[in-house]
Order: structure tokens, then sequence, then C-alpha cells
């Protein structure tokens, strides 16, 4: 095969690392862009062992609506612009099984935290319905706290806001 | 207002304040002390709250009533949603984040799980269907 002559006058394809810095402005930019593929609204996922008690339980307790519930391992819930995933770990090809088999499990300690108008009145009303408290009620910095379990002994703050409560100014 | 807030527990506020600002792009609300700060990415409010005693007047992070400590960790998470989960864990594998997960389809979402410096995991996930991607409402 006969060599183009034109050939060297193309510029040669050098693979370019980009600097860390410039990496990170990208990211941020990508993630940044405004628009409907990246609203920011927030989403968190809990692992679950019952779906159909944990759906109730948010539901009919902490005010969530059932979005959608495809699957007797998946359920979507919604709370204001808050959007809870509930996941059933383990069983067949569950994709948060990791690939050295490790299941994920409900429970630790980081939570959402959701605020309530009167949380004595929310709080009597847990009780009623025999919620697990992890702690009673407690006075922070600026909010009254209260942390309690969902049936799978998943944490869920719930927090009044007391003198102080910082709410973002720009928006 | 921001509505919806989420409480992480971990074992540096400074440490975990610089990881998200820098590899997740969150912004600093407020870190008045050691033990407490507030980031805000969009719609989520996330709370950096470090274990302290019981005596402490911040009331996040103390003890249970029966001692039990408060700690890191778990599999309880927020998601954030991205354009490309290739790219982004090409990115935060560049800039040496710990991955928990590799990227893998799930029903709705591409997603991979990282971890904070106090291995508190963060999924990040790409939707694959509509029903998975957050609307404009």
């Amino acid at each position: 095969m006969t060599t183009d002559p034109l050939d060297a006058l193309y510029l040669p394809v050098v693979p370019i690392e980009p600097r860390p810095e410039f990496a990170d402005a990208l990211l941020r930019r990508i993630e940044a862009r405004p628009g409907p593929l990246d609203r920011q609204t927030a989403t968190v996922r809990y692992f679950v062992a019952d779906l159909d008690a944990s759906v109730d339980f948010y539901c009919r307790l902490l005010d969530f609506e059932e979005e959608l519930r495809p699957s007797p391992v998946f359920a979507m819930l919604y709370r204001g612009d808050l959007r809870l995933l509930l996941s059933v770990p383990g069983g067949a090809g569950a994709v948060h099984t990791l690939p050295d088999g490790t299941v994920p499990q409900p429970g630790g300690w980081n939570r959402m935290t959701l605020q309530v108008a009167d949380l004595a009145s929310t709080a009597d009303s847990l009780r009623r319905h025999r919620v697990v408290f992890r702690h009673d009620i407690e006075t922070g910095v600026a909010v009254r706290t209260l942390l309690v379990e969902d049936p799978s002994g998943n944490p869920v703050e719930l927090i009044e806001p007391t003198a102080g409560y910082h709410e973002r100014s720009t928006r | 207002m921001s509505t919806v807030s989420v409480r992480y527990i971990v074992d540096d506020v400074d440490e975990a304040q610089a990881f998200y600002v820098r590899h997740l792009g969150f912004r600093v609300e407020m870190h008045p002390n050691p033990v407490f700060a507030m980031l805000s990415r969009g719609d989520l409010r996330l709370v950096l709250v470090a274990p302290v005693g019981p005596d402490h007047p911040g009331g996040g992070s103390r003890p249970m009533p029966d001692g039990t400590p408060q700690t890191p960790g778990g599999w309880n998470r927020f998601m954030l949603q991205v354009p490309d989960v290739d790219v982004s864990a090409a990115n935060l594998r560049r800039e040496g984040v710990a991955f928990r997960s590799d990227v893998v389809s799930g029903v709705g979402t591409k997603q991979v799980m990282i971890e904070d410096p106090s291995g508190n995991p963060i999924e990040l996930y790409e939707p694959l269907r509509p029903e998975a991607r957050l609307q404009d409402s």
C-alpha cells in the first residue's frame, strides 16, 4: 500500500489527560446544567425489609405519597420536594448486591430530616402507632428533634425549627 | 424554602465538607463550629455532623439515651442525578474518590455508589427511563 504524502500534514492525535482542576470545573458545569435532564430535586434511597409495611408507615404516618410501586421490591414515594426510594435488598438479579456478595441492610445513622409544624403532636401520634423511638424530643441549637425508626429500623429524624433556624436566603 | 434535608454522621466535618464541595459540587451554607456544617446542592440540604458527647448543645449527633454512639456508614443514602454516570465515575475515580460499587444498570437507572471520607455512601445515577428521571413539575 502506497503512502499518501499528504498524511504528513495531519497532526498526530495525542490523548490529553485533563488537569484535575479542569476536570473538576467541567464536572461541576455538567452537573449544574439546568433543565429537565438534570433537575436537582433530592432523592434518598432507604433499604427496607418489608415493602408493604414501609410504604404504609411513610404514607400513613409521615405524609408521603405513593408515586410508583412497580414491583414487590421497589417503591417510589414523594413528600414535597423529597423523593424517597424504598428498595428491598437481595433477591434475584438484585442490582444493589455488591460484586463480593454483600447485601445492603437497613439501619445505620444517616437519615432524612423531615420538618414538622408541631413536633410534640407528631410524637404523640407516632407513639400511639407504636413507632420505635431511638430518642425522645431533644432540644438542639436551632431545632427540636426526634429520632424514630421505620418498620425496618431505618432512622427518620423529625425536626421543629426554633429561634435561629437557618433558611436559605437565595432561591 | 429548602424542604429536603439529610443528615450524615462523619468522623471529621472539615474533611467531609471539603469532599462534598470539591467532588460533588455542594455549596457551604454554614460551618459555625468544628462538629457541624450545612451544605446545599439544588434542593438538597446536607447536614454534616461529627459525633459529640451527651452534654453537647448540638442535638443531632449526641449518643442515644442508652449510650449508643452515632456512627458513619450504613447503606441508606441520598442520590444525585447526573447526565452520564460513566463520565462522572471516571472523573471521580481520577480524583481518587473511593468506590463501593462499580457502575451497574438497574431497572430504571444506571448507577454507581461512592463513599465520602468517613465511608458514607452516595449514589450517582443516570435515568434509563422516564419514570426514573426527575421532571420539572
